[in-house]
């Protein structure tokens, strides 16, 4: 098999997770959260309508009060001119009893001089002119009435400042009110965005652990309308891939069978002929009993490594143990390992068979085994080695996964397997700069 | 040691069992269960089966053959490569699991170990006097010294080590050095124990006088 072969590029990379460090194209930071934008769109909408609210009372308190106070003004000065003698006579007025008294007033003659007026009240008329009604002055806004026989005008008046005051505090309470429900009202609709917002949420647990593969398995009953379509297009997809997945475990198990029988005959009738060949033909047969021992090895990590399930199966690797069990006679290899190393047990044999054939053809007579890290297994061999340019391309091609670039299966399945387990391979450089050197990682098991 | 092959496969089935006869073992190989339940009765010390066969499943046939309380060591030879097919094989009662391809010399260390632990023998050394048969080694000892046997001399040895300490009738003797397939000489059994005698020594195999021969253990 040439390493052009086609590779399902199907296997699962746990760690393609935040923080792996796959070079594939991830969209970068996190896209825009529903419930913040509905939170700021939330504030801003309250806020704004409690503004307009508010102007809105405003701008009506304040007409209110001032026709109010207007009314005020007017009946004042009807109660005041019936109680004012009509005939001219000065009357006795009393002292102010309260220093911040409202009303001040004047009754001027015809000839537009003040002839009588409360304390508060200027000497000089309100207003320029004899006026019936209501007028305006810079201090002041007067209501006359006409008293008697009309040569003389009261005047009631209030000052401007106070009318002011009693607007700004009617109208400023009313703001602050509509401000206030404003406020409230954002508070009320976050906390009610976030109320509906968990049933998303619980949705999101439940897919977290759902397991399409399992036999009847569904996501159960929507917990609100629009999430029904979630949950019958997440069912229909369990379903078809848990069917497609069925398909392809009984594809796989027959082919399998199909290539594994065959190898397994050719093997067996090779150590026949080895038995019963004559001196001569040993050398050749043995050739072709080690290619087809290669044969084996390479289709029992291509069914191992593309069944359909393969989610690895960590286990305790024992190193020294499996090596001896897949002992290669062509290429001598001594274990350093010291510390654990856990992966799938079958993918793990593969990847080292492939791996030491790789290392055999290449040119190496002995491989060092280390354990460099946890979960990691280093290999080291005394063959001619590659140049740093092409470790260099090689490594960019493994971790683009561009096994076009990559010569031979070897380093090929070995980084499948790596990735299975969400590690990578890398090709370190060699120590002492002499020979090839290939360092397998299995990530973690939390992640595998 | 007289083997039963379940194997469908032609290839395989006909490389295997010439490898295991010429090892020396007697191997019956059948292409289905339908035939290889004509020989139900027959003593084999071990059974070789495919799981996929063409009339059924070779781990099912294992199933009835435990219940019936049959005991024969049993390896499954099969292209599951499972941990779920390997847990099941061996909880049918499997005594050992090979993964296709295998290399044929596997297959037969594995058939040693396991006829081993079914003998109960630990260190896979039967002693008779100073006769040491060592059932791993596949080889006998007189004093010390290596004794050649030919392949069937050797059969006969093991047979009969294998079931140390009780009588194996003549019969069932013959079959498990011979099988079904070869032409046996009448006396051709006779001649096999007579020239193992004349190596190891008189007291080794003894005969039980119409019934057939036992070899009795006594210990290093």
């Amino acid at each position: 098999m040439s390493s052009g072969a086609p590779m399902p590029p199907a296997l699962p990379h746990p760690d393609d997770a935040p923080g792996g460090a796959a070079g594939a194209a991830v969209p970068s930071g996190s896209p825009p959260s529903i419930r913040r934008r509905l939170a700021r769109a939330m504030l801003v909408g309250s806020l704004l309508s409690g503004l307009a609210v508010a102007v809105a009372v405003w701008l009506a308190a304040i007409e209110e009060v001032d026709e109010l106070l207007d009314d005020t003004l007017q009946a004042s000065a009807e109660v005041m001119r019936s109680l004012l003698p009509s005939n001219g006579e000065p009357i006795v007025v009393a002292a102010p009893t309260r220093s911040d008294e409202r009303f001040a007033w004047q009754v001027v003659d015809a000839s537009h001089r003040v002839v009588m007026r409360s304390p508060r009240a200027p000497t000089e008329p309100f207003v320029p002119h004899q006026l019936a009604g209501f007028a305006d002055s810079a201090r002041w806004r007067v209501f006359g009435v006409a008293l008697g026989n009309g040569t003389r005008i009261l005047y009631v008046a209030q000052t401007r400042a106070e009318r002011s005051e009693t607007q700004f505090e009617v109208a400023i309470s009313s703001v602050l009110a509509a401000l206030a429900v404003g406020i409230l009202a954002y508070f009320w609709l976050s906390a009610l965005v976030r109320h509906e917002w968990a049933p998303v949420q619980r949705l999101s647990d439940r897919l977290a652990s759902h397991e399409p593969f399992a036999a009847g398995a569904t996501l159960g009953v929507a917990e609100r309308a629009e999430l029904q379509a979630v949950h019958r297009s997440v069912d229909q997809l369990g379903q078809r891939l848990a069917l497609r997945l069925a398909h392809e475990r009984a594809f796989t198990a027959q082919a399998a069978h199909a290539l594994r029988t065959p190898l397994a005959g050719i093997d067996a009738q090779l150590a026949m002929c080895l038995r019963e060949g004559s001196p001569a033909q040993q050398p050749r047969l043995q050739r072709v009993r080690e290619a087809a021992g290669r044969l084996q090895r390479v289709v029992a990590a291509l069914l191992t490594l593309f069944r359909s399930d393969a989610e690895p199966v960590r286990d305790t690797i024992e190193l020294a143990e499996l090596l001896r069990q897949s002992a290669d006679e062509r290429v001598r290899v001594d274990v350093q390992a010291t510390l654990p190393v856990r992966a799938d047990p079958d993918l793990f044999a593969a990847a080292l068979a492939n791996l030491l054939d790789n290392a055999q053809r290449h040119g190496a007579a002995h491989v060092t085994v280390s354990t460099p890290a946890l979960d990691t297994v280093r290999l080291d061999d005394d063959g001619p080695g590659a140049s740093p340019e092409r470790r260099t391309a090689l490594q960019a091609a493994l971790d683009a996964q561009a096994y076009d670039g990559v010569s031979g299966l070897g380093l090929t399945l070995a980084d499948l397997v790596a990735r299975a387990h969400g590690g990578r391979l890398r090709l370190p450089a060699p120590r002492d700069g002499r020979g090839f050197a290939v360092e397998l990682s299995f990530g973690s098991p939390a992640q595998g | 040691m007289r083997l039963l092959l379940i194997e469908d496969d032609d290839i395989l089935g006909e490389g295997l069992r010439d490898y295991l006869r010429a090892e020396g073992h007697a191997v019956d190989w059948f292409r289905d269960l339908r035939h290889a339940d004509a020989a139900r009765g027959e003593p084999f010390d071990a059974w070789l089966l495919d799981w996929q066969l063409p009339d059924g499943s070779g781990l099912e046939w294992l199933r009835t053959r435990r219940a019936r309380g049959e005991t024969t060591p049993a390896l499954m030879l099969t292209a599951r490569d499972r941990l779920n097919d390997r847990v099941t094989s061996l909880d049918s009662g499997a005594d050992d699991y090979l993964i296709k391809p295998f290399a044929p010399e596997e297959l037969a260390a594995r058939l040693r170990a396991v006829c081993r632990r079914s003998a109960g023998a630990a260190d896979a050394r039967v002693h008779v006097g100073t006769v040491v048969v060592d059932l791993h080694a596949r080889a006998a000892c007189r004093d010390g010294e290596r004794v050649d046997l030919t392949a069937r001399e050797w059969a006969l040895l093991e047979a009969l080590a294998l079931r140390s300490g009780r009588i194996v009738l003549k019969g069932e003797l013959e079959r498990l050095v011979h099988g079904f397939d070869s032409e046996i000489a009448s006396n051709a059994l006779e001649v096999h124990i007579s020239s193992l005698r004349k190596k190891l020594g008189r007291a080794v195999i003894g005969t039980v006088r119409g019934l057939g021969y036992r070899l009795d253990d006594t210990g290093p």
